[in-house]
């Protein structure tokens, strides 16, 4: 029963200003504004409205539990004249002196209530550490390892797709070039890819080597085992050993897969994610997609290193002058004074010379074959119109 | 202080006349014009670092606007940036209210002002993220909503269903659970709701007529794509 009557022997005596909020079906939905007095046997509420109400309620009427959005206020509910009443304390100091006003009964299940909402803060804080941890794991774990990811990635991927995407690629690039389809020159270039793939005969992929008219003094190898020489290259070398060489480092790309490494690390962790979950389908229209950004595909500084050496060691297995591609680097980089290492993906050609004569220099002596063509009449045979 | 929406309705505008020596806390960029009396501040509240984690965790500016009469008596016009309603609340410095990042217009100099964390499974699928702010402390609140802004009065145990992206703010003594929308996992997606919040009373929520998002999605579909 809610009666109006002044409080006696007050133990807990509010200051003027209001101290919680009394809701019920004839109060404002944001609640009352009110003023909570609190003694050894009950409540009193002074809803501080025009014309002022006071509200009295012993604690043997009242139920106690916490709420609010986080649980943390005290929230005393009874029914009294006017039908259900709920009244929302947050103050700390009045919810303290709730504690020691309210009998043991009460108190216990406050205590209770009280310790309900610690748990549940403790358990949502460490909800939050393991989160920040586990999100602190994956960062740490893509800085140091994320090429072991793209990886992982790439050695799932069947080499049929690698070849389907290097097709596309390829098919674009030749159509808009002037392919050369015979000749002295291309005779040699087969020449020099059969001695090199002979060496590669547990090899997945099925070479195809295209000479293309085109000045740059260049090749290059698409996913799959297409590669592409450039008229200019072999019009620049001085001997049939400097394209071999060039040709050993880009099929070098082709065999450590260093263009499907690339496009994963373009495509970025959701791929790898992806791969690694086993979800392959959806990553087929995605690869399509990149196939065309191929032909603008750079490889990282690694790699040119990597395919460098390899290049090196297949150039010495087919029993060509591996002094070739030394040379040619030799060539470019009195052509590149001016470049700074650092802001280069290809390492500087001087670095790249100095590195494969000590790796050349380990390799057993041996005897080079030499190719079958004369090298000046190949290049004769590409000059004029 | 006093403050009077204009123009109510889609674009409306506040007006807040302020005594001398008086300031506000506004949305930064939320001036549109004022008397030469009053100066305008910029301040990062609760400091750098509490600027920066609002910033960087509520998506809310980093710094709000301080507009000080010090030269005297004078006013200022405030408007958001999205078409919507403007409405103005009275903190009686009991009621709290949850405001989702982008609700906050302006705060007499009274307001306070935190970032809140939520809980992980609110944070994550209730659409406003895993901070809003909490405004607590007496005085003049002015929020803004993306269209029209509807009150709920719910009464103690009374229960209302909101879909997240609507919610605009919240008192403190309302509670809320997450849950789909529909009984299953597909049709609570297909309805095109996914999840939404079930509020319980007492206390009031304040729910926006418009959802930004799905507007966003509307209009991205007549943006020209660049190369």
């Amino acid at each position: 029963m809610e009666a109006r009557t002044s409080p006696d022997s007050p133990v807990f005596s509010a200051s003027a200003s209001p101290n919680a909020l009394c809701f019920g079906d004839d109060l404002p939905a944001t609640g009352a504004p009110c003023l909570v007095d609190l003694d050894t046997s009950g409540i009193t509420v002074h809803l501080l409205q025009a014309p002022p109400i006071v509200l009295r309620v012993k604690f043997d009427e009242v139920s106690v539990s916490a709420g609010g959005l986080d649980h943390d206020q005290l929230v005393a509910q009874w029914t009294g004249e006017q039908g259900r009443r709920s009244l929302y304390i947050k103050d700390p100091v009045l919810i303290r002196a709730f504690r020691a006003a309210a009998p043991p009964g009460l108190t216990r299940r406050l205590d209770d209530t009280a310790a309900a909402v610690r748990r549940t803060r403790t358990r949502q804080r460490s909800t939050w550490a393991a989160v920040g941890g586990a999100l602190v794991a994956v960062v740490l774990v893509l800085w140091f390892g994320s090429d072991l990811l793209v990886e992982m990635a790439v050695s799932r991927i069947p080499v049929e797709w690698e070849q389907k995407i290097g097709e596309a690629a390829y098919r674009d690039v030749l159509a808009q070039q002037t392919v050369i389809k015979e000749g002295p020159a291309v005779s040699a270039v087969q020449e020099m890819t059969r001695r090199l793939t002979e060496r590669l005969s547990d090899s997945p992929y099925k070479f195809e080597v295209t000479m293309v008219k085109n000045d740059v003094v260049n090749a290059f190898a698409l996913p799959g085992g297409y590669v592409v020489v450039f008229t200019g290259l072999m019009k620049n070398a001085e001997s049939g050993e400097e394209v071999a060489g060039v040709l050993s480092h880009e099929l070098n790309h082709v065999l450590q897969r260093h263009g499907l490494e690339r496009i994963v690390k373009q495509l970025g962790l959701f791929t790898v994610l992806s791969v690694i979950m086993g979800n392959q389908q959806g990553l087929a229209g995605l690869m399509r997609e990149v196939s065309l950004q191929l032909l603008t595909l750079r490889f990282g500084r690694d790699q040119e290193t990597e395919a460098d050496v390899t290049g090196v060691h297949l150039l010495h297995r087919a029993r060509i002058d591996p002094e070739g591609l030394i040379r040619f680097f030799d060539r470019l980089s009195a052509k590149e004074k001016d470049r700074v290492e650092l802001l280069s993906t290809h390492p500087m050609s001087q670095a790249r010379a100095a590195r494969l004569r000590t790796e050349v220099a380990s390799l057993p002596k041996q005897l080079p074959e030499p190719f079958t063509f004369d090298w000046k009449s190949v290049q004769q045979s590409l000059a004029g119109p | 202080m006093n403050s009077e929406v204009l123009y109510p309705g889609a674009f409306p505008m506040v007006r807040i006349q302020l005594a001398a020596g008086e300031h506000i806390k506004a949305e930064s960029g939320a001036m549109v014009a004022s008397s030469p009396t009053i100066d305008v501040e910029s301040k990062m509240e609760g400091g750098f670092l509490g600027a920066l984690s609002r910033k960087l965790l509520t998506g809310e500016k980093f710094f709000f606007q301080t507009l000080k009469a010090n030269r005297g008596p004078g006013e200022v016009l405030l408007a958001p940036t999205v078409p919507g309603e403007i409405v103005i609340i009275e903190l009686d410095g009991l009621n709290e209210y949850l405001v989702q990042k982008d609700g906050f217009l302006a705060g007499a100099e009274t307001v306070k002002i935190e970032s809140q964390m939520q809980s992980l499974s609110r944070g994550l699928l209730g659409g406003e993220g895993f901070f809003i702010l909490k405004i607590s402390g007496k005085g003049t609140l002015v929020l803004n909503s993306f269209g029209a802004i509807h009150k709920i009065e719910l009464k103690p145990d009374q229960e209302y269903i909101v879909d997240n992206s609507h919610l605009v703010a919240w008192s403190a003594t309302t509670s809320y659970n997450i849950e789909r929308a529909a009984a299953g996992w597909v049709a609570s997606f297909t309805s095109g709701e996914g999840f939404v919040c079930r509020f319980r009373g007492p206390g009031v929520v304040y729910i926006q007529s418009r959802n930004p998002g799905g507007f966003g999605n509307w209009i991205r579909q007549f943006i020209p794509v660049s190369e």
